[in-house]
């Protein structure tokens, strides 16, 4: 299979805003039951996935290094990560975090839209993401100086499938690839 | 909207500004006359957040002309000298500003930008020289007014 190639200019720099990454929710239960979607990173200057890999090198006689990956833990921090008002997953880690609920911090999806990488699926533009379930949001401090801070971290669970979303707004359709 | 529109707009609705002519940048000094004076900020001190958004920041003075009086200060209770009373009416265009602030009434800029933050930069007015070619010669105080706003249009999350 072919790779696909960045959607930029020979020497173009992806600019930060081209990777999002937008979690979603379910609010409610039952019939009443919402889906909720919520892009990260308002106000926030510097974020990345960290994929923390867990390596192990040994060295052979004569000199040479062998590298095995185990496993990688790809998590991403949003510090800072505001009391905003309108904020939908602002307010539900809140609401988790005054209730102690820490059983529903591992109920989420992540999509990691990389818009620089597209395609194009029956005459239109996708972009290329992956989607994660059963992620954990972890909040980590609150509090901070003139603002109250919430700042949060997304481990990411390696439960991914990839495809594409058809849009960059909150009402997207996310595709699965297709294996054949 | 064009910002200095919009802070002309909000400006306007200040009781002391209303009820006295508003110059914008250019004026003939004269009693009660306030002009806008508009501020070019530095590119550099702009802060990009990694949804495309941007922060940025818009600057006036606001200039007030008061006339001046060389009378010394009559030591008597409940005498308010001329001056102190002429700088005691700038600084509510400061409590004003400060005040709508508090109410988060703040300048319209549009639909892609959020006011993050208005103040006044000084906590009372600064006095910033006295025109003696007119007469009677007028004191020009200033204020000046710094909005942080989010420049939103840079998003590609609609």
């Amino acid at each position: 299979m072919a790779v696909d190639q960045f959607d930029l200019n020979a020497g173009q720099r992806a600019e930060r805003k081209t990777l999002l990454t937008v979690v979603e929710w379910t609010e409610g239960v039952g019939t009443t039951a919402t889906q909720e979607r919520e892009i990260l990173g308002t106000r926030t200057e510097d974020s990345s996935v960290e994929f923390n890999p867990d390596i192990q090198t040994t060295t052979d006689i004569r000199g040479n290094n062998y590298t095995d990956l185990n496993k990688v833990q790809p998590e991403q921090q949003f510090d800072p990560y505001l009391v905003l008002g309108g904020s939908k997953l602002g307010a539900k880690l809140h609401d988790i975090m005054l209730r102690n609920a820490l059983s529903e911090l591992n109920q989420f999806t992540v999509y990691l839209i990389t818009s620089y990488l597209t395609t194009t699926v029956e005459g239109h533009k996708v972009y290329r993401t992956q989607k994660q379930t059963e992620c954990t949001i972890t909040y980590d401090s609150l509090g901070g100086d003139v603002n109250v801070n919430f700042p949060i971290t997304v481990h990411f669970s390696n439960k991914s499938t990839n495809g594409y979303v058809n849009k960059l707004s909150d009402d997207f359709t996310f595709t699965a690839d297709v294996t054949v | 909207m064009d910002k200095n529109q919009a802070i002309i707009n909000f400006i306007c609705q200040c009781p002391q500004i209303e009820s006295n002519p508003l110059f914008f940048n250019f004026i003939h000094g004269k009693e009660d006359n306030k002009q806008i004076i508009t501020q070019s900020n530095e590119k550099i001190l702009n802060k990009n957040f990694i949804n495309g958004d941007v922060l940025k920041r818009y600057t006036i003075s606001l200039i007030d002309f008061k006339s001046v009086a060389y009378n010394a200060i009559v030591k008597e209770t409940g005498y308010v000298d001329e001056n102190v009373e002429d700088m005691a009416e700038v600084q509510d265009l400061i409590d004003w500003v400060e005040t709508q602030k508090d109410a988060r009434n703040f300048p319209d800029f549009g639909e892609d930008c959020i006011i993050d933050d208005m103040q006044v930069l000084t906590e009372n007015p600064n006095l910033n020289g006295v025109d003696t070619n007119v007469s009677p010669a007028l004191a020009k105080y200033s204020i000046s007014i710094q909005v942080d706003y989010i420049d939103t249009s840079k998003r590609i999350w609609k």
